[in-house]
């Protein structure tokens, strides 16, 4: 137990909030996907950097839906399950624009910071 | 921008509530959806060659803590309030449920209070507030004419005429005859005789009122001439019961009085008319109405048989049309001053007219209810302070832990909202069951009450008076617990309490004292009244009289004589039978409401100035009338069997009569001239309350049928008889269709009956103010008993020290009721001076005792202090048993 938190703590943590944007990414760049097959490409692209419970994929989900970003549809999976599947609403679209622009912003300010911060 | 904001926010709120709804389903979905996504998982390290057990393990971390998930999902489906609410509402019920003594103590306070309240406003809602079933009906006024004695009367037809073509207030003017005038029919083509009440009205008449008919039309002026008159509307209630709701009626013929007449209109469904409370109850209703001629030159100014009705114009108000009909009023009393000198008229809207009997009774009634349910209130305020007090330590520990105030506040709320909800459903089921046992009892002044439906104004009416109970005495626990600081209470043991609570509860005791006092002063008084009112000799007697209406046909029996000899014939039949000791007729029966009365003159006294007038009733009776309705013959003799058309004219007079006419000199053989005839007074017998058991004697003259001035065809029979009502009107009715069949017999009641009924809405008020002010007394004494209770409980380690210190058992006994009496005492003084103030209103309703009758203001406060003593002494007694050791140890 004590050796899989160290091992694990070389993994980040999901920074709070910014689950929800990169599912949005998700959605836009994929098309509809399931809850699965979201965490499979969180996954891929963070080559294995980030850890993330996986359920709290669903958490996220709710919250999107809830807001109107995203809308969820049951459909079949690949191997012919049911499955539910969600897909970026319009809104959810300009959301992250939204987003990705403040994410942008704010990035470069820390970044610009911690280079000083390097520099001393 | 921040309207975006709003909408979004509205928006959100709204999927969360849906999501509360429904948030069963919408778990149930990420269930299914994560468990899949554990299995795929685990599935993936199965082909990554894994064992079974340790892929599933491996895809559990990798997933995480499910029922974390779950639980985050949920409080994000759910509005925070709304779910504290919910906890809030369970903690109430526990809290309730942890103690059904209180829970129940207060459930049925309310509910008595609540009950009482919505039945009493159900009453008065239908009797007082519910608008006549007419068009606009605030536009419409009854005209009367003011008596040269101030008092108000009907109409004479010319009068009528004059003011129906002088005025110009009004869109329309119509009459009717009063009931003592109005016609009778017998229904023709049936199998057995039968009545129809009937109905004799203007041109005009139901245009005034606004009616929309059923079927056909109202009458056309010309059909109130002479000869064009023999048509008919009939009420619905005769249209569906007589004729089958035949919907082709209109047209067709029918006899009536063995005339034909055509029927050319039916009334609405719920169309009645009355000009007093009780003629809205459905016997006094008019059946078939018959159009009235009047013709100008013919019409009278000395008789006065009309009711007359009036539509104002739009914006003209009721004292416009008053200055009016005074200017109108003058003229007329100069142009006609033997019958109009001094006299007026006087518009009043008719919705006041028919209200105006029972108005009184029915708001002290409101009234009185509405300080039960002060009572009430208090009752639970009291009881909820009591637990308050009791949980000032939870409090206190609340706020220390973090609650904030606002948040206790709303639990507290939620308490005694949940308490005012039951109370509320409780007392409306209350509310049900007294309207249901109440509408059969009803007097007939409150008839139109019962149509009482359960109404949603009702419904809404017992809501807000829960849900504003609920508040107010949810605030009084707030003023106990809120104003302590939270860390005080924590130091103090909570066996001592604040000053501010014990006076508000001292306070409530009071008041509850004092309202109570009240209540039982006026019921008091009520009791005493009705108790003289029924203990009144009514100047007949009322046992073993049975009475009935026969409607005679004047085509067959055109004159008096035939009439009379119908009568004699009847009662010689009658008497014949077994069981029935005598018999008599009258024309108007006491306590009926049926009335006339004649002017006459004295012989060989000088004559009256002009415009005054010796006025008399007038009471055609047969043989035998004295004698069974028990009427003591005082003077002189009594009508027999001989006097009839041919023999000399008599006249009997009351009591009242002869010592107003004649207070020196003896009446018997003195002449009286009426109706152009003169006769001998024979005989003086005693006085009848004829008008109601309240009222007072008055001028009475009886002739026989035979020598009265018009056919006496409705006369009333009295049966004296040792039989029980029901083998009695089998009697009656055998004997009348033995004579004549065509005779219809109706209205069948025993003098018992009749004595009862004009006594009714007495009983009724008495009845209900003495069970509210017994609700009252019962409320004070629990009220008193929780705060002496309350008072021990806080002081019984003081009583402790007390009693180890030497003080006796009587000592404390009397230190306990010393404060008991202090309470009573003040509530008493306040409660005096309370009925003091409010007995006026009440005044008109008594009978026979003055307002502050010094015996009721004597003897309430003593049964009211005797009862709160009694209530006091059980805590009393019980801190005289106090243990000074437990006491001590008992912090």
């Amino acid at each position: 137990m004590t050796k899989g938190k160290v091992e694990s703590n070389k993994k980040s943590e999901v920074l709070q909030g910014t689950l929800d944007l990169m599912i949005l990414k998700t959605l836009q760049a994929m098309g509809p996907l399931h809850g699965f097959g979201i965490a499979r490409r969180l996954e891929q692209l963070s080559e294995e950097v980030l850890r993330l419970n996986e359920g709290t994929v669903y958490t996220s989900l709710l919250r999107l839906q809830q807001e109107g970003w995203i809308a969820a549809e049951w459909g079949a999976s690949e191997n012919n399950r049911k499955a539910k599947f969600y897909s970026i609403t319009k809104r959810g679209l300009k959301q992250l624009e939204r987003e990705t622009e403040d994410w942008e912003r704010i990035s470069g300010v820390i970044d610009r910071l911690l280079r000083l911060e390097g520099q001393r | 921008m921040p309207e975006l904001m709003i909408v979004r926010k509205v928006r959100k709120l709204w999927q969360r509530m849906r999501d509360t709804v429904r948030n069963e389903p919408r778990e149930l979905e990420f269930q299914t959806e994560m468990e899949e996504h554990v299995r795929l998982l685990a599935e993936r390290y199965r082909r990554q060659g894994m064992t079974v057990e340790a892929a599933l393990l491996a895809a559990r971390r990798q997933f995480g803590n499910p029922t974390l998930i779950k639980e985050d999902l949920r409080a994000m489906q759910i509005i925070p309030s709304i779910e504290a609410l919910r906890g809030d509402l369970t903690y109430a019920a526990r809290m309730l449920r942890k103690n059904p003594g209180f829970a129940a103590a207060a459930v049925i306070t309310l509910a008595l209070g609540i009950g009482a309240n919505t039945a009493t406003f159900s009453v008065c809602n239908a009797v007082l507030f519910k608008p006549l079933p007419y068009a606009e009906p605030d536009r419409i006024v009854m005209l009367s004419e003011r008596r040269r004695d101030g008092t108000l009367g009907n109409v004479a037809p010319a009068n009528f005429v004059d003011w129906r073509d002088g005025s110009r207030s009004f869109s329309g003017m119509a009459a009717m005859r009063a009931p003592s005038f109005a016609p009778s029919f017998i229904l023709g083509g049936q199998s057995e005789a039968s009545r129809l009440a009937g109905g004799m009205v203007s041109s005009g008449f139901f245009s005034v009122l606004g009616v929309q008919f059923k079927l056909g039309r109202n009458f056309l002026p010309e059909e109130h001439r002479l000869g064009q008159d023999r048509v008919a509307i009939l009420s619905y209630s005769a249209w569906s019961a007589r004729f089958g709701a035949d919907r082709d009626i209109v047209g067709k013929a029918m006899t009536l009085n063995e005339e034909s007449y055509t029927v050319v209109g039916v009334l609405p469904a719920g169309f009645q008319f009355g000009t007093t409370s009780a003629d809205f109850q459905e016997r006094s209703q008019v059946e078939i109405w018959v159009p009235m001629a009047l013709d100008p030159p013919k019409l009278q100014r000395g008789s006065h048989p009309l009711l007359v009705i009036a539509r104002l114009k739009q914006d003209v108000k009721v004292a416009q049309a008053q200055a009016e009909l005074d200017v109108l009023a003058s003229n007329l009393a100069q142009q006609y001053p033997e019958q109009n000198k001094d006299t007026g008229i006087v518009a009043v809207p008719l919705e006041d007219k028919v209200t105006g009997s029972v108005r009184v009774a029915l708001e002290t009634l409101l009234g009185a209810v509405g300080l039960v349910l002060l009572i009430a209130c208090a009752n639970v305020a009291n009881l909820l302070l009591n637990r308050a007090a009791g949980r000032q330590r939870e409090m206190a520990v609340r706020i220390a832990l973090g609650a904030s105030r606002g948040r206790l506040a709303q639990q507290l709320l939620t308490e005694s909202l949940l308490l005012a909800s039951l109370g509320g459903i409780a007392g409306f089921i209350l509310a049900l069951a007294a309207i249901a046992a109440l509408t059969p009892q009803l007097p007939a002044d409150l008839s139109r009450a019962s149509g009482i439906a359960v109404d949603a104004r009702m419904l809404i009416f017992t809501a807000v008076l829960s849900l504003v109970t609920g508040i107010l005495f949810g605030l009084g626990p707030l003023f106990g617990s809120g104003r302590e600081s939270a860390g005080e209470s924590l130091k103090q043991n909570n066996r001592t309490s604040s000053g501010i609570q014990t006076r508000l509860r001292s306070g409530l005791a009071v008041a509850q004292i004092a309202i109570a006092i009240t209540l039982l002063i006026g019921a008091g008084l009520m009791v005493k009244s009705f108790w003289a009112l029924v203990h009144v000799a009514p100047g007949f007697r009322s046992d073993s009289i049975l009475t009935a209406r026969l409607l005679i046909p004047t085509s067959r029996y055109t004159d008096s004589r035939k009439i009379a000899a119908f009568e004699r014939a009847l009662r010689e039949s009658l008497e014949d039978r077994p069981g029935i000791q005598s018999a008599g007729f009258a024309t108007y029966l006491p306590l009926t409401g049926l009335d006339h009365a004649l002017g006459f003159l004295v012989e060989g006294r000088p004559p009256l100035p002009i415009g005054t007038y010796n006025v008399a009733k007038y009471r055609p009776v047969s043989a035998g009338y004295f004698e069974t309705i028990g009427i003591p013959l005082l003077r002189g003799r009594s009508f027999t069997v001989a006097d009839t058309a041919e023999s000399p004219w008599v006249v009997m007079i009351n009591d009242s009569m002869a010592r107003e006419y004649w207070p020196s000199e003896n009446p018997i053989g003195q002449r009286v001239q009426f109706a152009g005839t003169g006769r001998t007074v024979i005989g003086v017998v005693g006085d009848v309350l004829h008008e109601g058991l309240e009222g007072a004697a008055k001028p009475e003259m009886y002739m026989p049928v035979e020598q009265a001035p018009r056919i006496e065809s409705g006369p009333t029979i009295v049966v004296r008889t040792a039989l029980d009502s029901g083998a009695a009107a089998a009697e009656l009715r055998g004997a009348v269709s033995a004579i004549d069949r065509t005779v219809p017999v109706d209205r069948i009641e025993t003098m018992q009956q009749l004595v009862s009924g004009s006594v009714a809405q007495p009983h009724f008020r008495t009845m209900i103010l003495t069970a509210f002010s017994l609700l009252a007394l019962m409320m004070a004494s629990i009220g008193i008993y929780g705060v002496m209770n309350y008072m021990v409980i806080q002081r019984t380690r003081e009583f402790g020290i007390r009693l180890s210190l030497g003080a006796t058992p009587s000592d404390v006994l009397r230190l306990v009721l010393r404060r008991a009496a202090v309470l009573i005492s003040v509530g008493t003084c306040l409660g005096i001076a309370g009925s003091v103030l409010l007995v006026r209103f009440i005044a008109k309703l008594l009978f026979g005792i003055a307002p502050l009758d010094p015996l009721t203001f004597a003897a309430v406060p003593m049964l009211l202090a005797i009862v709160a003593l009694a209530a006091s002494y059980i805590p009393a007694r019980r801190a005289t048993r106090i243990d000074p050791i437990a006491a001590l140890r008992y912090e």
